[in-house]
This record gives structure tokens, sequence and C-alpha cells, in this order.
């Protein structure tokens, strides 16, 4: 069953993150995004990742996506005109991906206990309670860094997209 | 407690002090110089509270660590960010101003967190906390093109390399289980291969910082686009942050896997990696800086070569060869950043920073002229500046290993090949007369700090002592010494 | 029941797949796109190993979590900032297409 559950949301996530690489309206392309997000999200709550798999889509699905495709609306962009296609850039993107993905399948494929099946833990755990505390306890001052980032891109944002008036 | 608190006390004190410019910024956008002060007056604070109040210690489970090499390193990166506030005030727009210093300040911040930290999870925010300010600086000039283009090109390169980094991090953390360094120094055997795939990726990721193959596409690009006090930060303290934290990676959580790079006596591990992209980096920087127009952009190609040095000495691996590396990287850091305070003066006064812009330089401000000269002939390595020591001690030490002749033959040769690059650009400056008037600009600040600089590195090329002194015996060096001993 | 194997040949896809993206489109925002699926791999695999290798305790590695908790907000920063630029860029040349980008040449 939750082997079923897997793969489904699995080639959910990797079709719609194909998707996105050939579709050629930027819009499609940023449907494609939510969904292989979403899917991503399915995958965490299979490794009982709750407040990830939220978080995922709150973030990812909601708020990325939403400036996505406002950006997308703000410039107008319609359907890519066709370009003339480099076949010899895909062929050699295509023999890196295949490269990349052997050399990831032999080095998982080595990987002692990587065919073990999940251990168990607590059953009934509050997942979120859990983050939080090691949020605040441990990662605290990680935490106030990630403020001041946030800070920093808001100044940015505010100072690279604003029309100057003359 | 309160220990860590003044651990932290000069990033913190530079935060206040960028959250106090914004505000002036908001009151008063016009008050360019009060803006100005008010930055130096918070960097100074911080440079006294590091010196005066000078702790050391382990926080946090290794996410803050101080020891003397670390607070030498946040020391050396506060004056470097400072440098750039100072050329800040001739380069940038004015609109804004007060925006641009407040993000030069975070990026600061973010570049001490990252000299004083063991723990993968606090390098990775901290390499963002670097960066993310200054693809935002790079792209500040908005009505210039150049600068929009080279702030994308910095911020795609830089995201691709990040993606890159946390991949790696991510498989590192699979196998030790744990971010701290020092933890995952504790595996020992054989490396697993998951790791090395990790390490790889890792080291790909940081190639972006210290701007060396394959991720050196966007310096040439970046260095000329972007506003001139920017690429100084970029050029000088962003390196000067990347190599000591990659070294700190590499000997302390991942010295067990060095590998080595020897001609015929391979051995997998990280050093193999760093000696092709060394051999890359040295070999492509000094060939495309041959025929650069631009004296941005020879920059550079030139700074991707020096990249290239340095991981020479981080391939050998030895306490000897890293102290040359860290000795090497603040030398260079140093000059690189007085090599961009005269550009920016040039810049100022003729409006570009093309080789024709520095014909009469001689004339017009000999001084200027002079300090050029230093700081090329110290990129160069000729005695008895301090860049030829940096170059013989890294070289000598990298060769005393006894395994990577092969990479220093490649650098001396592409080293001569450096030569004759600069000594175009000071035939330029020095011999060639002025083809059109130039407007004398008052930079007064600028120039007093180019000068400065200019005898800094004259000065640290008659004594090198003063500072591998303080690199070779911290107690951080010896522990490094330790790690690489044990192995 | 899916093992940890399973979790890390999807993470190196999704990577691979977003890699693709980056090195082969042409639209910068496609680009970036290309760029999210490859952090989104990272995460992928950092909360796989945080449920496979549990403390002592048997709790899940948490640590781990917190660290993805942490991508995901450095990537929306990122993303907001990347954006930002693209405007700047759009508005000085009318273009995402990474081969207009010419104004600085070797």
């Amino acid at each position: 069953m939750s082997l079923a559950l897997f793969w489904i949301f699995a080639i959910l996530t990797l079709l719609f993150a194909v998707g996105v690489v050939v579709f050629r309206s930027p819009v499609s392309s940023a449907m494609s995004l939510v969904m292989s997000f979403v899917g991503l999200a399915a995958l965490f709550v299979t490794l009982d990742a709750f407040f990830i798999a939220v978080v995922q889509v709150l973030v990812y699905a909601g708020a990325v996506m939403v400036l996505f495709l406002f950006i997308i609306m703000l410039l107008d962009l319609r359907t890519e005109e066709r370009r003339p296609v480099k076949l010899a850039a895909w062929a050699g993107g295509g023999i890196v991906l295949a490269g990349f993905l052997v050399a990831i399948a032999r080095v998982i494929s080595s990987l002692p206990g990587a065919t073990n099946t999940k251990p168990e833990i607590l059953p009934g755990l509050n997942d979120v309670a859990q983050v939080g505390v090691a949020l605040f306890r441990n990662f605290n001052l990680p935490f106030q860094i990630i403020g001041v980032l946030l800070l920093v891109a808001t100044i940015g944002v505010v100072v690279l997209s604003r029309r100057e008036l003359k | 407690m309160t220990n860590l608190l003044i651990a932290l006390a000069p990033e913190a004190f530079l935060v206040i002090t960028a959250l106090v410019v914004l505000g002036i910024g908001v009151s008063a956008p016009k008050a360019r110089g009060a803006i100005t002060a008010a930055t130096l007056l918070g960097g100074l604070v911080a440079a006294a509270a590091l010196l005066l109040h000078p702790v050391d210690g382990n926080f946090l489970h290794g996410m803050v660590v101080l020891n003397p090499l670390a607070r030498l390193f946040k020391l050396v990166l506060l004056g470097l960010g400072l440098v750039s506030v100072v050329f800040a005030a001739e380069s940038f727009p004015k609109l804004h101003f007060a925006e641009a210093l407040a993000l030069l300040l975070f990026s600061m911040v973010g570049m001490m967190l990252l000299a004083g930290t063991e723990d993968l999870l606090m390098i990775f925010l901290a390499l963002e906390l670097t960066s993310l300010p200054l693809y935002i600086l790079a792209a500040f000039a908005k009505e210039s093109r150049a600068s929009a283009e080279a702030g994308l090109k910095y911020f795609l390169i830089g995201s691709v390399a990040a993606a890159f980094l946390l991949y790696g991090l991510s498989l590192i953390y699979g196998v030790a289980g744990s971010t701290n360094l020092r933890v995952i120094a504790k595996l020992s055997g054989d490396p697993d291969p998951l790791l090395i795939a990790g390490i790889a990726l890792t080291l790909l990721g940081f190639a972006f910082k210290i701007a060396v193959v394959p991720f050196q596409l966007w310096a040439p690009d970046v260095y000329e686009g972007a506003p001139t006090a920017a690429a100084a930060l970029i050029a000088s303290g962003s390196k000067v942050a990347g190599v000591f934290i990659l070294t700190k990676i590499l000997t302390l959580g991942l010295g067990h896997w060095t590998g080595t790079a020897g001609w015929g006596q391979f051995a997998p591990g990280w050093a193999p990696v760093l000696a092709l992209m060394a051999a890359a980096s040295v070999v492509l920087g000094n060939v495309a800086a041959l025929v650069q127009s631009n004296v941005k952009r020879l920059l550079a190609y030139s700074a991707i070569a020096h990249g290239g040095y340095l991981l020479i000495g981080l391939c050998a691996a030895d306490a000897p060869s890293l102290t040359a590396v860290l000795f090497y990287v603040i030398i260079y850091a140093l000059t690189t950043a007085g090599a961009f305070g005269v550009v920016v003066i040039v810049e100022k006064q003729r409006g570009g920073s093309h080789l024709e812009d520095f014909e009469g330089l001689g004339k017009s401000s000999p001084v200027l002229a002079l300090c050029l000269l230093v700081f090329l002939i110290s990129l160069a390595g000729i005695p008895p500046l301090a860049g030829f020591f940096g170059k013989f001690y890294l070289f000598t030490s990298a060769l005393a290993n006894g395994r990577h002749l092969w990479l220093v033959i490649l650098a001396v040769a592409m080293n001569a090949v450096s030569l004759y690059y600069y000594l175009i650009v000071l035939k330029h400056a020095l011999v060639l007369p002025a083809p059109k008037e130039t407007v004398p600009t008052a930079a007064p600040a600028s120039k007093f700090l180019v000068v400065l600089l200019a005898l800094a590195v004259l000065a640290l090329g008659l004594a090198p002592n003063a500072l591998i002194g303080p690199l070779s015996n911290g107690q951080t060096v010896k522990n490094i010494i330790i790690n690489t001993l044990q192995k | 029941m899916p093992t940890l194997a399973h979790y890390l040949y999807v993470s190196g896809a999704l990577f691979s797949i977003g890699l693709l993206g980056v090195l082969l489109r042409r639209n910068i925002l496609i680009i970036f796109m290309g760029l999210e699926l490859m952090l989104n791999a990272a995460n992928l695999s950092l909360v796989a190993f945080s449920r496979f290798h549990p403390g002592l305790d048997g709790l899940p590695g948490y640590n781990a979590q917190v660290l993805v908790f942490f991508i995901i907000t450095v990537a929306a920063a990122e993303v907001a900032v990347g954006l930002a630029i693209i405007v700047a860029l759009f508005r000085a040349k009318q273009t995402v297409h990474v081969e207009d980008l010419d104004t600085l040449k070797f």
C-alpha cells in the first residue's frame, strides 16, 4: 500500500518536473511546478514529516508560485517564440543527465542500509511541536540570521523593482 | 550565554549599524556624508569589540567557534568591507545610497559569521547572507544595462552553485548524521561513495565563491558590470571568506579523505578534484586575461587564475601549505581591493575603466600610478612585494609535499604569462600620454585608502612574518596541523 | 514499503531534471524554476535521511527537518530577489532570454 502511494507521488513529482523543463509557455511551466511541489509535499507526508509538507505547500505552492505567476503577468510573457533549437546543446544535456543519473544510481546502490525499510519511530508524535522545540532551542541563532536574511531580501526587492520618479 | 553575546557582539553591532543607516536613509536620503560616517563608525565599533573583548570558545554545538585565527579573519573581512564602504561613496548611484551601505554591512555580517563557524547549517546560512546582498548590489545601478545583467548572471550562477552545495551537504549529512564538522570528522575508514559524491558536489558549490572553473563564468561580467565598490567586495572579502571556510571544511571535516593528486599517484579524495579545478583555472584565467581591454575584466580573469593558485595550496593539504594559502588569500585580497580603489578613482575621472582611460595616469596623479604599480607588481609576484612572498611560500610548500610538481610547474609557467598583461596595464598608465583632458576629482578618502593599502602590501612584502606569525602559531592552525598529521 | 534508496533515486532524478532545465532552457524564469527543483531535491534527500536514520531516542532526525525549513525560507528569499532582478533587467533590456544578455562581452 505505502509502496503504491510512494510510486504514485514520485511519478507525479517527476512527470511534472519534466513538464517544467519542456513546456513552452511560462504559465504551463509554473503550473506544473506547483503540481511537482504538491507531489513532493505528499512524499514528505509518506516520510512522516507533516510540518515540512505543510510548509512546502504554503511557501512553495502558495507564495513562491504566486510570485512567479505575478512576474509572468507583469512582464506579459507569452509563449516563447520558436528560437532555433540547438540540437547539440540538447544532446549534450542529455549526456550530462544520463551520466549524472548513472553516477547517482551507482552511489546509491552501494550505500549500506539503502534497502532497509523505514525504522519504527514513536507512534503519535506531535511533529510540529518537535520541530518547534528544535527550532527555538537548538537553532535559535540560525533563526535570527534568517530574519536578517529576509530583511535583506525585502530591501533588495524594494530598491530593485521600484520605478524611480524623476 | 553572556559569553555568546560578547562573541557575537561585532556582528550584532554591524546589524544595528545597518538599521541605523537605513533609518538615516529614510529621514535624510541626501545626507550621504552622514550615512557613510555612520557606517564607518559602526564598523569601527565592531572592530573595537572584536579587538578589546576577545573571547575564545565553542558555542551552540559548534555553530559559533572563536579562536585567534577566526578572529584574525573576522578582522580582515571587516577591514575589507569598510574599504569598499569608502569606495562606495565614489561609485554607487546617488539614489538609495543608504540601502547600498546597509546591504554592504549585511554582507559583511555574513562573511564574519562564516569565518566563525564549524557547522554546515550555519555555513550555508552565512554563505547566503553573504551572497544575497552582493547579488542585489551587483544589480544596484538600475539604469545601467550592464549592472542589471551582471546582477542576473551573478545571481543565476550563484544560485546554481548554492543548489550543488546544498545537495552535497545533504549527502554528507546523510552519511554523517550531523552537520557539525567535528562530528563528520569522526567518520573514518574507507570513504562511502555517497560521501565522495557529497564532497564533490560541495566543492563545485565553493568553486563559485572563489571564482574557479567550472563556476568562473560570472566573474568577468560581474567585475565589469557591477558598481565598482561592490565588485571590490566581491573580489576581496567574499573570496577571503570562501577560501577560509573551504579550508576549514576540508581540513576539519573531511581531513580523512584528502586523496592525492600527484602525477601517477592518484588516490581518490578531494585533492584530485581540486587539482583539476586548479589546473583549469590557472590556464583559463591567465590566457583569457591576455586579450582583455577593460581593466576590471582583466582583474577578473586574474582573479580566476589566483583562485587556481590557492587551490594548489589546498591540494597539498599539509600545515605549511594551508598556512601559505591563508597568507596568500589575505595578501591577494588587500592587493585586489587596492587595485579596485585605483579603478574607482580613474573611473570617476575618465568615466570608464578601459585601458585607454588609464593613459596619462602617471602624469596626472603620480601617487595613484605608483600605487597601481605596487598592486600589479604584487599580483604578478615580483619581489620584494607581498605577492611574491605569498606565491613563493605557496609554491614551495606545495613542492615540499613532493607530489604536486606538475601543478606547480604549470602555475609558474602561467604566472610568467601573467606578467605580460599586468605590464600592458602599467604601460598604459605610466608610459602612454593622456589623449584627452581629465577632470581632476577630489576623492581624498579613497585616495588615502589606496595609499594605505599600497603601504600595507609593501610592508607585508618587507616583513611577511608579521602576518605569517599569527597565521601559523594560532591555536587553530595547530589543530589543523594535528588533524593533518593524524591522517 | 519504500526504502531509503527509493527516495534517493527520486531526489537524484529531480536534481538532474532541474539541472537540465537550468542548462538547456533560455528563458530566465524557467531556469529559475529548474533551480527550485534542484533545491527541492536536496530537501527530499534530507527529509528521507531524517526519517531513515532516527536518533537513539526513536525520534526522526529533527535537525535535518529544521535544516529543510531554513532551506525553504532561504529559497523563498532568493526567489524574491531573483524576480526583482529580472524585473529590473526587463525594464532595462526588454528581454528575459539568456541569449539576449550581450551587453557584457568577452
